[in-house]
């Protein structure tokens, strides 16, 4: 296991190791039964290849399979594809398939499927979600035999495995969507275990087991389909209400449980809390390092040791966040060299702002040739106020002299001022589950677009940046982009805040769910214990 | 008759052109530019964007626009929702029952508890029972339908678990938005029944009654109350627009479809079409229905026709 990964195994492998036990041994006892779960959102559509929307993963990921899985341990291994080879130059990959997979409607899996897949995503006429991004610089696939196909880009595209791993690239049948069209919408038509039953807008959808699926998932230790009958996903959008019938027994699993549900929450053995953390970018402020005084790198790396993470941890996200140390979070790429680089040291604040200049003024506020030390924060206004980090932020930076203004706007002027690099710099996140997501943050071609907000030029981060792309080697891979994190950190590129967590709350009775890497929950092994 | 018909009826015109104006503004008052916004969270290139913006015809004029925005309304085309790329007008055909169901079932809780409240307080005039009646609705009146509907989900669904929290359906789940939402309603009833209740026990035709010898309760219900309920009338299709106002946050509450959900989805997504449409929609039915409401009260107080 690579050590990358081993910070959010901590938090999840030892309970699940303890309840796959339980699950295998009375996994038969247990079959049927119906588990009903509350989502916070609705999905705008159950189409993988449309959605926009980490929703639709949600509930789709036991429905529609990949060519490849990736649990949480980070390791690519088969799934519709029995095995791949990437070519030399990086620039395609070639997958040989399994030849036992059907489709929910009976129609056979095959390399035509895969390729009418990935067609459909790019055709000019369909309005791709996430997928399309997934398949940056597709060139097309050729179908090498019945069960061969080898999928092809213009450049040399190593992330692409990752993705073909992740929910926007899942095969659907290309017979549901010729025939159904629109349908596709509320009725993806996978290979999976479960398959879906009905879709009631505002308020339901309805997945049942496929009792045709008899093959070992690839996150199961047995063959065979899922164990209960039947998943009901709730629409339920008021946190309170999501929390009360996970008590009442009205639904025996809920999504996105509100910080201030999970003190009672760990106090009730009727429930059992999951925190996984999540890949890509932490919630993370990029510094603008073109913008005095952030075009100082003393200023930069002062607001990283002043800013105390841990009073964020303590209040607003007690209980669902970790602290960040650099701009992937530790799920993504952990190393001991990252969590050493900026402790919460308000003392050294000070002398690096000193050294650059910065001397205190009469309001407390440091200046430097009369001018006033001013930093302007982007924040997104949310209705309720500005994003909730903004404030602590705020607050922090005021103790070493620095004098915080929270821009607080709606959305649109937000990107604006970002695409302009107009003001010091916003507060965002970014889920992404290849370390790739530090190409759209890092490359000199993005600043203007998404999301270099940081606004940084920089030759040599581009070109590991590229070469981050071009290597397969997964040991090699790690390297380099360890050294863009490194060098992220040391030229204090942002201030990474907090990796956050996606937090699950079940009835205790609620057994065997595991997650895939993004996060969202596998059920083919959810069984509720009588 | 025919007179205060035509009357009411092309005193609409002037307030739907006013409707479809601000709605149609809605897309412009908004900071940012809003194809841009649409498009925030998708990945996008200039072509998409051009796409989009000619999709949406936000490249002609100004007038064209809105007047094409009219013409489509009129033929029942309120446009494509961006986020489930289905037609606006499909998506509040699946949707207006479930409003409907609630508003209704909400009427009605309100009218059984705000006429008998309003009645008791008139009969039983400046005694505790008045003050009583009128403490309750100034707390209906009060409360805000969220905190309202999470009690009401912490007392019968959580506490003593007779009704689900969630979903919409049968009528099993449409008890505790509509009490929710008809307790507040309620209020107003009350308050109304109250005074016009009040203002016909004054009348001389009561002193009538009562003085040739009808019982008095006989008088209260079939000679007092018929008159002094048709006011409620008129509340009735005023309080439609409230009830719609609060489907919003109740429909959220208790995560049953609906209009009010649509709304809020729309709003949360910046599905322009979507939120424009529904609006129109949801503007233009209180209008219809208030017309009809007059209409009815013509029918029901003969002394409107003739004035």
């Amino acid at each position: 296991m690579p050590p990358s990964y081993s910070s959010r195994l901590v938090l999840v492998v030892a309970c699940v190791l303890a309840l796959l036990g339980i699950t295998a041994s009375t996994a038969h006892a247990q079959a049927g039964g119906t588990l009903v779960i509350a989502l916070d959102q609705e999905p705008p559509t159950l189409d993988p290849h449309a959605s926009p929307s980490a929703v639709t993963f949600q509930i789709i990921a036991s429905i529609t399979e990949n060519l490849v899985y990736r649990g949480l341990d980070g390791k690519l291994v088969p799934w519709l594809a029995e095995s791949w080879t990437s070519a030399r130059d990086g620039r395609s990959v070639t997958f040989k398939l399994r030849r036992d997979v059907k489709f929910h409607d009976g129609t056979p899996f095959n390399a035509d499927a895969v390729k009418f897949n990935f067609d459909r995503i790019v055709d000019p006429k369909f309005k791709a979600g996430g997928s399309r991004s997934s398949l940056a610089g597709y060139a097309g696939s050729k179908v090498l035999d019945e069960f061969t196909v080898q999928v092809s880009f213009e450049n040399p595209y190593a992330p692409f495995l990752a993705y073909a791993a992740g929910g926007t690239l899942s095969i659907v049948s290309p017979k549901a969507v010729r025939e159904t069209g629109d349908q596709v919408h509320t009725r993806p038509v996978g290979s999976g275990p479960f398959m879906v039953k009905d879709y009631v807008a505002k308020d339901h959808t309805t997945m049942v087991r496929n009792p045709a699926y008899t093959r070992k998932a690839p996150w199961s230790d047995r063959a065979g389909g899922a164990l209960l009958d039947t998943v009901v996903w709730k629409f339920v959008p008021e946190a309170g209400t999501r929390v009360t019938t996970l008590e009442s027994g009205e639904t025996q699993a809920i999504y996105l449980v509100p910080a201030q549900s999970l003190p009672r929450f760990e106090k009730n053995s009727a429930v059992r809390v999951e925190k996984i953390p999540y890949p890509g970018a932490p919630r993370i402020w990029l510094l603008n390092t073109t913008r005095p005084p952030l075009d100082d790198v003393k200023v930069r790396r002062a607001l990283n040791y002043a800013v105390d993470k841990e009073a964020l941890l303590a209040t607003v996200f007690k209980g669902i966040a970790l602290k960040a140390f650099a701009p992937l979070t530790a799920a993504m790429l952990d190393d001991p060299t990252l969590r050493q680089a900026y402790p919460f040291d308000p003392a050294k604040a000070q002398a690096l702002l000193a050294e650059a200049g910065w001397q205190p003024g009469a309001d407390g506020i440091r200046t430097r040739a009369g001018a006033r030390l001013e930093i302007v924060l982007n924040a997104i206004e949310y209705g309720g106020g500005p994003e909730p980090t903004a404030q602590l932020i705020q607050s922090s930076l005021r103790e070493v002299g620095i004098d915080v203004k929270i821009k607080a706007q709606a959305r649109p002027p937000w990107y604006e001022d970002n695409y302009r690099c107009a003001t010091h710099g916003p507060v965002m996140f970014l889920r992404a589950v290849d370390p790739d997501g530090l190409y759209p943050l890092f490359h000199s071609s993005l600043v203007g677009g998404n999301f270099n907000w940081s606004c940084v030029k920089n030759a040599k981060l581009d070109q590991l940046l590229e070469q981050g792309r071009r290597e397969f080697d997964p040991a090699k891979r790690r390297a380099i982009y360890l050294t863009i994190e490194q060098m992220a950190i040391d030229e204090a590129l942002t201030v990474p805040l907090l990796d956050e967590l996606s937090v699950w709350a079940f009835r205790a009775a609620v057994r065997g769910v595991k997650y895939n890497f993004a996060t969202y929950p596998v059920l083919s092994d959810a069984a509720i214990q009588k | 008759m025919l007179i205060y018909l035509a009357r009411r009826v092309l005193a609409v015109v002037p307030v739907l052109f006013g409707v479809t104006l601000a709605v149609f503004s809605m897309l412009f008052l908004v900071p940012g530019d809003p194809v841009k916004m649409m498009l925030a969270e998708f990945v996008t290139s200039p072509d998409q964007i051009a796409q989009m913006r000619a999709q949406l015809h936000l490249d002609e004029p100004l007038p064209q626009q809105y007047g094409r925005f009219v013409a489509n309304a009129l033929r029942g085309d309120l446009g494509t929702s961006i986020r489930s790329r289905r037609p606006v007008a499909t998506e509040i055909a699946e949707n207006v029952a479930s409003t409907a169901q609630l508003a209704l079932a909400s009427m009605a809780v309100a009218i059984a508890i705000g006429v008998p409240l309003g009645l008791l307080a008139a009969l039983f005039r400046n005694t505790w029972l008045d003050v009583g009646s009128m403490v309750v609705a100034l707390l209906g009146v009060s409360m805000p339908s969220f905190w309202l509907g999470l009690l009401m989900i912490f007392v019968f669904s959580l506490h003593l678990a007779w009704f689900p929290a969630t979903g919409g359906g049968d009528l099993l789940h449409l008890v505790l938005p509509s009490l929710t939402l008809g307790t507040i309603a309620s209020a107003i009833i009350a308050r109304l029944t109250r005074s016009s209740m009040l203002e016909v026990l004054g009348q001389d035709y009561v002193r009538t009654a009562r003085a040739k010898g009808l019982a008095w309760w006989g008088v209260v219900v079939r000679h007092a109350l018929k008159n002094a309920l048709i006011p409620i009338i008129t509340i009735f299709g005023l309080q439609f627009g409230n009830l719609l106002a609060g489907a919003v946050i109740v429909e959220t509450v208790f995560s049953r479809p609906g209009l009010g959900r649509l709304i809020v989805g729309g709003i949360l997504a910046k599905d322009f079409p979507l939120v424009q449409g529904t609006v129109l929609f949801v503007a233009a039915s209180y209008v219809m229905i208030n017309v009809l409401v007059d209409v009815a009260y013509a029918f029901v107080d003969p002394r409107i026709r003739v004035g």
